[in-house]
């Protein structure tokens, strides 16, 4: 007979994960979500990494689920908020491969500095939550968890805590889940979360929460119980085996996925008794919920609001209030479907007019240059933003400020080679871009950084920033060098002129053939900066067989004519569109 | 509504629509007004659609509005566009033969709109065209447009002379103050001259 499986929940997550089919896991190391990952690392069929923070792990958990693979991230509650900016976006633009984050909470601060309720997270951001309350359930819910991300679309919270995470229980293992591949298709807006693309996922977000609601209903993960007694006690993780000990009579709804709530199932408990309780750790959660619904409920009055609990606090605190004359019954109210904002009314048939890249930008030469390789460049937050809209079409992602590092890490580690490019501001590189890089480096992830070094933060209005030392009243500080900054961490990194193309796709294409890690950065003060025109470009309509190349590179300067193409007056003279021109057509006027 | 007038200035980014919403502004709070103003700017740089909303009155509560009794727009296409702000009875005072053009229009998947006369006068929209270019070059420099503009406009909104005067004088920099006074005039009387009341 084999032996008992006897796990702690953070070995029951690993074990669960890998019997899921996920094929990657990362985390920062953080009690009580430690062990998750150090169990993943010795199992057979799963790449485990430590990464240089939460954020960063997020990151390449996004990059790895992007290249088509169930994906683990681990973390505790804290590390969280270290997350929180990729986490929040990341619920517009959902996964592909399966993506479940695991939050350790702390109740009590045996090991914390504070004891936040991880669980508001999933409210804030719009996912299902998932509270398993023992080993066999935290082995069992991570396949529910992955099910469900990939089935929604949606990353997925399952909030662990210490008593679960460090608590041991048997586990019975289940048959391991056969998963049909995913391969990766470039889906710009989905991924790509500029203004106007992100206001249509945040609508499909508001959709999908209640189609979750629905799922909510009829999930086995929420089980309502049968008593003996009139009470009734709603709970979630580890309270629910508190709460069951307590009051081994009672009617119960036992929530394993706890949001969005299962409205309908919670007002069927009322039916069955006259009293009910909300037995959960740290915040009123699930009690809010059930208030809001307009239903007497017992909750945060009766059971402690912080720290740990137990049966004979759960017992101690729920007694006496269970004796009381029970509350008059009440019918529910349930929440309409939330109305969505008029969509902006037809434009009346007038041509739209996006931002653009400015004539001359240099970040339109590195798209140019990046393009014609097979790559899946995963794109930051700034003017290159941009480089996303047609036609340029040069960008697969846009997720968070610093993303674009930890996002090419994790997709090229998923697939084991250099899939995709990173390109990053200067601004955003010092934001948030550096222990990306640091993580990449120590993970050996194969991969391109391209920083486009424009001299300022130029979106914003070109404010100063550590590369450039100007501060806010433009005098002038000290200044970081960005390439020493990446050898002192010890990745291979060249500086290249942007203004001359032939250099920038020569140094592009050399990294590109080395293995490992480089980084290129694309140096040009922002145009706007740069007053004087770099030479005035003429025609040679003869040459011209209308191939449109020219066009191709979104240049608000050039405009299409009958029989040739026109260079407009805002042109600067950057000359791109002479470099990508096949026959010639264009040139600096005096050239020979 | 409410007694509140607005006015929406729209254009592309790089205009000069914010300052001329300041200079708006500061005319309103010269007659003694109260005036609230909001922009959406965070792509003006980027040859974007820029929108900002000034509005005046004895007490102004919100910010914006959903529809313009005087829409001031500084490019022909978003003249175009800004007539869909316009309440009914509305002016729009737009720069006629200023054109920026939309990449989309440059490759020639849409069509730059060229009726703008027949369209508002089919929606019963009172149009000042102006060429507001002419009028900021004949003041001096092409970079005028914008006051040009807002010196048509002062003939559809009920400010008096000194407070246009004071308006430009607190939001302008003293040395452009003068060439901006003529490009005011100029598009205050080119109005004038050629109106014939409502």
């Amino acid at each position: 007979m084999e032996r008992t499986l006897f796990f702690s929940g953070n070995e029951a997550i690993a074990h669960g994960a890998v019997r899921a089919g996920a094929a990657f896991a990362c985390g920062y190391p953080g009690t009580p979500s430690t062990e998750i990952l150090e169990t993943a690392a010795h199992l057979e069929g799963i790449h485990a990494q430590w990464c240089v923070n939460e954020k960063v792990a997020l990151e390449t958990a996004v990059g790895a689920s992007l290249a088509g693979r169930r994906t683990l991230v681990t973390m505790k509650h804290v590390g969280l908020n270290v997350a929180a900016d990729p986490f929040m976006t990341l619920s517009l633009t959902g996964v592909n491969g399966g993506l479940v984050i695991v939050s350790a909470d702390d109740p009590g601060m045996h090991s914390s500095q504070n004891e936040q309720d991880s669980r508001n997270y999933a409210k804030f951001a719009k996912i299902p939550l998932l509270e398993p309350s023992d080993s066999q359930e935290a082995y069992d819910f991570v396949a529910e968890a992955f099910a469900l991300s990939e089935e929604f679309d949606t990353p997925v919270l399952l909030r662990s805590t210490t008593r679960i995470s460090h608590g041991r229980g048997r586990v019975i293992r289940r048959v391991p889940v056969v998963l049909e591949p995913r391969d990766y298709a470039r889906d710009i807006s989905k991924y790509v979360m500029v203004p106007q693309y992100a206001r249509l996922r945040n609508r499909l977000v508001l959709e999908r929460l209640q189609r979750l609601r629905a799922r909510a209903e009829e999930s086995p993960l929420n089980v309502l119980e049968a008593g003996t007694a009139d009470v009734g006690i709603i709970a979630s993780g580890v309270a629910y085996t508190y709460a069951r000990e307590a009051f081994p009579k009672a009617w119960f709804l036992k929530l394993g996925m706890s949001h969005p709530l299962p409205y309908r199932k919670v007002a069927r408990l009322f039916q069955q008794v006259s009293r009910v309780a909300v037995v959960e750790e740290l915040d009123p959660f699930i009690e809010e919920q059930i208030r809001a619904l307009g239903l007497p409920v017992i909750g945060k009055e009766a059971i402690p609001a912080d720290g740990e609990l137990d049966q004979d606090i759960v017992f101690r605190a729920l007694e006496p209030f269970l004796s009381r004359r029970p509350p008059r019954r009440r019918r529910p109210v349930f929440p309409p479907a939330p109305h969505l904002a008029d969509p902006p009314p037809p434009a009346a048939g007038l041509p739209v007019r996006p931002p653009v890249l400015c004539p001359g930008c240099t970040h339109r030469a590195v798209f140019t240059a990046l393009r014609r390789h097979k790559l899946a460049p995963m794109g930051d937050i700034g003017c290159y933003s941009l480089g996303a809209l047609p036609p340029l079409l040069a960008l697969d992602s846009c997720l968070c400020m610093g993303a674009s590092i930890g996002m090419m890490a994790g997709f090229n580690k998923a697939l084991g080679r250099k899939a995709a490019a990173a390109v990053i501001g200067d601004s955003t590189f010092f934001h948030s871009g550096v222990t990306p890089l640091i993580d990449a480096y120590y993970n050996e992830a194969d991969g391109l950084v391209v920083v486009l070094d424009n001299r300022t933060t130029a979106m914003t209005g070109h404010q100063g920033h550590p590369g450039t030392g100007l501060r806010p009243d433009r005098s002038q500080g000290p200044v970081v060098d960005i390439q020493r900054l990446c050898e002192g961490i010890g990745v291979r990194c060249a500086t290249v002129d942007a203004n001359d193309y032939g250099a920038l796709d020569a140094a592009l294409k050399a990294e590109l053939d080395a293995p490992g890690l480089g980084v290129i950065i694309a140096l040009a003060p922002c145009v706007l900066m740069v007053r004087e025109k770099a030479g005035e470009i003429v025609v040679d309509e003869e040459r011209c067989n209308l191939c449109g190349l020219c066009l191709d590179i979104g240049c608000p300067a050039l405009a299409p004519t009958a029989d040739s193409v026109a260079v407009t007056d805002v042109c600067t003279g950057c000359g791109l569109c002479i470099e990508v021109c096949r026959r010639g057509v264009l040139s600096y006027a005096g050239a020979p | 509504m409410n007694g509140t007038t607005t006015v929406s200035l729209v254009g592309v980014g790089g205009q000069g629509i914010l300052l001329a919403a300041a200079i708006l502004a500061q005319t309103a709070s010269a007659e003694g007004l109260d005036v609230k103003a909001s922009e959406v700017k965070g792509m003006s740089q980027r040859g974007g659609s820029v929108l900002s909303t000034v509005r005046f009155g004895a007490n102004v509560w919100s910010p914006v509005a959903r529809h313009a009794d005087v829409v001031i727009a500084m490019e022909l296409l978003e003249g175009h566009r800004g007539l869909g702000l316009l309440a009914p009875q509305g002016a729009l005072v737009c720069a006629i033969t200023t054109r920026i053009v939309p990449g989309s229009v440059l490759r020639r998947e849409d069509e730059y709109p060229d009726d703008l006369p027949a369209v508002a006068a089919a929606r019963g929209v009172r149009l000042i065209a102006v060429d507001a270019e002419a009028l900021a070059r004949a003041a001096g420099t092409l970079r005028a447009v914008n006051v040009a503009l807002l010196g048509a406009a002062s003939t559809v909104l009920p400010f008096a002379a000194a407070s246009w005067q004071r308006g430009l004088a607190a939001a302008l920099p003293g040395k452009i103050l003068e060439v901006n006074e003529r490009a005011f005039a100029l598009g205050r009387s080119a109005v004038s001259n050629e109106e014939v009341g409502p």
